[in-house]
């Protein structure tokens, strides 16, 4: 008897409205690319004051090269020191659309309409990460310890998506947020990857190898990964490691295969709810660019190039996105 | 800490004109004295942090996106002794039973038409009048599920009704935030006291929207509509739909197909069956209303007239909150309940009626007029204060449109102490209680306590600049004992 009593109890799982998962995926995106502008920046400058003044031109490419990375325009040519005005630009630019503090703006807007559909925590939480950018005293702490800044926004999104995890039911909702993170990691990775590899080598002659090191290590940390891939690989510094780590390793959460295989999951759980038993499109493109990773080999890597593999990634991943929107956002 | 207060003549909530606190207060205000300015200070700024943090904001529409503003708190809490709420507490159920009696009436017999008690020309003039309600037969028969009426107390101290608040009253988030934040800046401040607990207030409304549900849904799918995140209310749509674990929708979320409604959800089209709506009358379905709304759902008045949908609160209920209708409620509660009104009226002038408006014309100085159709503070003439030529642009437009306005003698609300800068100054308020009509009538034991924050102004309006504070009504038997009380 008690039985039947309970079991009349568990409802089946509410489907979310479109509007709604459309939002939960953004917000989730956005606060992901917060934290790799954060990171991007925090690491470039850490990496210059390391190698000094030994190559100017090389100094702007990889200030220009956050640009390029995070899909900003050129900024317009004027005098003053780049890397001032790249991390200007990338922090608080109000026209720079991918800018740390209009990825933060989006976010919110995107939670706010949607706060019925997260937990409390998560709203406090972002809501206390986009005022540390857009609040009074904002500025004036950037001023005096830009890294400082960087941290609190890194920490902050980490911050945001633990309690993803831990306050949020592992519902499509989750899904949806799990789903916009991984795209939007796997996206910005990949770009990393292929701009600093371009970088790097056509740098190679001239650069004396302790210094190529600080740059390739700085590519690690641009991805979070400095730490896992040393135990690894006992520290050795190689570009084809670094490349082959950051694409292919199987356990580790920031690189691209473990990050297809989330993106994979969270849509097959998606579709799940939605279409129980069928395939849908975004999941049959990340299912094969899953498989694809999962027994990739190096060597067929470098034949085709490594830029051109992380190329192939990126349009499969924005396939995925546009099937995403097409099934579910736009009923 | 309150040396310098200044009663000044009016009715304070706090002191005694002696200076003296009244007894409900009396260990309030030596707990307050016993913390110490600076320590208020501090806690003062703590809640505004923990406001902004929570997002706990409201609209301010200055530019086209609007600005999102902190609703001022202000930390002292307000003290409703057992007593007094059990007459506010009768005088609000019998005065809402009245006003859903009234609707019913107007869209079906028109019995208080027919007998002259309400002239017809004031119903039919009225802007909310839907002719398009006439004879629709509402779920359960209930027009208004969710009332919010202001009430002031005059120098006298007693409580009047200012107005009802029928169509789609907001503010009760704040009551509970308000409530949420006393309890964790100053926890305490409720030892002394046995509080009434109003955080069931979400699961009541619940309950209500439910009772309202078609017969035809065992699950009734269940929504509140909200005009979108602009909305200066926004935040307390989605605090509602959050507390109550309902799906907040906007019109574009909702189709109508075959006589029912629906969402878009991921997974198809789900029907919703009862509709709490925060979006006016007028912007409901463009095929019925307002042909240019976004914000509503073409086909939705169809589905709620063949009774697919229950809609919170009913189309048409404007009309039962009409300032010009608003005179003739103790009229109301005598002829549909037999009874006399137990919170009374303030004197009301229609200017439709001649007699009343002559006087108003001749009198605009002392008076207070309103346009019958607005609401927060917008469109009123403070004629006491206004200059001259305002008053004259006020007398034309009454006489060019009569019904659109009334006038009342300017009732000087009572004050309560609040913190201004660093230090309590008197500031006017007035009282919003909240009362919810589902199975049974259900009084909210509390309400919004909104403050005036400039100096002897009586606009309190959040929109005008207005501020709110938590309100402590107390349990029976729970007069706090203190040796120090000379009152």
């Amino acid at each position: 008897m008690l039985n039947m009593e309970l079991s009349r109890d568990i409802v089946a799982a509410r489907p979310m409205l479109a509007r709604d998962a459309d939002s939960m995926y953004w917000m989730s995106r956005y606060v992901e690319r917060a934290e790799h502008a954060a990171r991007l920046l925090l690491i470039t400058s850490n990496v210059l004051i390391d190698v000094g003044d030994l190559a100017p031109s090389l100094q702007a490419r990889q200030w220009q090269s956050l640009l390029t990375i995070l899909r900003c325009s050129e900024l317009a040519e004027t005098n003053g020191d780049i890397g001032q005005r790249v991390a200007q630009s990338l922090t608080f630019g109000e026209t720079n659309t991918n800018s740390i503090l209009n990825c933060l703006i989006r976010a919110r807007e995107n939670a706010r309409g949607i706060r019925e559909n997260i937990s409390a925590e998560m709203w406090e939480n972002l809501n206390m990460l986009y005022w540390s950018l857009n609040g009074d005293d904002a500025k004036a702490r950037f001023e005096e310890s830009p890294d400082d800044l960087y941290r609190s926004v890194m920490t902050g999104s980490m911050l945001f998506q633990g309690l993803t995890d831990q306050t949020l039911a592992h519902d499509q909702r989750w899904h949806f947020a799990q789903l916009g993170k991984s795209l939007e990691r796997i996206d910005v990775t990949c770009r990393v990857i292929e701009t600093k590899y371009e970088i790097l080598k056509s740098f190679e002659q001239q650069l004396e190898s302790t210094i190529r090191n600080i740059h390739w290590m700085a590519v690690l940390r641009s991805c979070c990964s400095i730490e896992a891939y040393r135990r690894n690989y006992l520290g050795e510094m190689d570009p084809v490691r670094v490349a082959a780590f950051l694409i292919l390793e199987k356990d580790f959460p920031r690189s691209v295969r473990f990050s297809v295989g989330e993106a994979r999951a969270a849509i097959s759980g998606i579709r799940e709810v939605a279409h129980a038993g069928l395939i849908d499109p975004a999941e049959r493109i990340l299912g094969r660019l899953e498989a694809q990773l999962d027994y990739a080999e190096m060597t067929e890597i470098l034949a085709e190039g490594i830029p051109n593999y992380v190329q192939r990634i990126q349009a499969a991943v924005n396939d995925a996105a546009l099937a995403v929107q097409q099934t579910y956002f736009l009923h | 800490m309150f040396d310098n207060y200044q009663v000044d003549g009016l009715f304070d909530e706090v002191f005694q004109a002696s200076g003296q606190p009244r007894s409900h207060y009396a260990s309030l205000v030596s707990r307050l004295k016993g913390l110490g300015l600076p320590a208020f200070e501090r806690r003062r700024r703590m809640t505004d942090v923990l406001f902004r943090n929570q997002g706990i904001t409201f609209t301010v529409y200055s530019d086209a996106r609007g600005v999102e503003k902190i609703f001022p708190f202000d930390l002292v809490p307000r003290v409703v002794p057992a007593d007094e709420w059990d007459s506010i507490e009768r005088g609000l159920v019998q005065r809402l039973t009245a006003l859903n009696l009234f609707c019913q009436d107007i869209y079906h017999d028109q019995r208080i038409l027919k007998e002259r008690i309400i002239p017809p020309e004031l119903i039919y003039g009225a802007k909310m009048f839907r002719r398009e309600m006439f004879g629709v037969r509402v779920p359960r028969g209930i027009y208004i599920h969710i009332c919010g009426t202001d009430l002031i107390r005059d120098k006298d101290g007693k409580y009047y009704v200012l107005e009802d608040n029928g169509r789609t009253p907001s503010g009760v988030s704040y009551v509970l935030e308000n409530r949420a934040v006393m309890k964790r800046v100053f926890p305490a401040l409720f030892s002394a006291y046995r509080v009434r607990a109003i955080e069931d207030y979400p699961y009541n409304l619940l309950q209500c929207l439910k009772y309202i549900a078609p017969n035809h849904a065992d699950d009734p799918g269940i929504a509140i509509l909200t005009p979108g995140i602009y909305n200066s209310a926004y935040f307390e749509h989605s605090f509602l739909a959050r507390q109550m674990g309902v799906e907040l929708v906007e019109g574009r979320d909702l189709i109508v197909d075959r006589g029912f409604l629906y969402m878009r959800t991921t997974a198809g089209l789900r029907r919703i069956d009862v509709l709490y709506r925060r979006v006016d009358d007028d912007f409901l379905d463009p095929l019925c209303f307002r042909p240019d709304s976004a914000l509503g759902v073409p086909g939705m008045m169809n589905a709620y007239r063949v009774g697919n949908l229950a809609l919170a609160n009913a189309v048409g209920t404007g009309v039962s909150d009409d300032k010009a209708i608003y005179p003739f409620v103790p009229d109301m509660i005598k002829f549909y309940l037999g009874q006399e009104a137990i919170l009374p009226n303030v004197p009301t002038y229609i200017c439709a009626r001649d007699i009343d408006r002559k006087f108003v014309l001749e009198n605009l100085d002392k008076l207070v007029v309103k346009s019958t159709n607005e609401s927060g503070g917008y469109g009123m003439l403070m004629g006491h204060q206004a200059p001259e030529a305002e008053r004259a642009e006020f007398a034309e437009k009454i006489k060019e449109d009569p019904r659109n306005f009334i006038a009342q003698p300017v009732v000087q609300l009572s004050q309560h102490p609040s913190f201004v800068e660093d230090h309590f100054e008197g500031r006017r308020v007035d009282l919003r209680p909240y009362i919810l009509y589902g199975e049974k009538v259900i009084v909210m034991p509390g309400g919004l306590t909104r403050v005036a924050l400039r100096r002897g102004s009586l606009v309190v309006n959040s929109s005008q600049g207005g501020g709110s504070k938590d309100t402590w009504v107390l349990e029976e038997d729970a007069q706090p004992v203190t040796p120090d009380t000379t009152a």
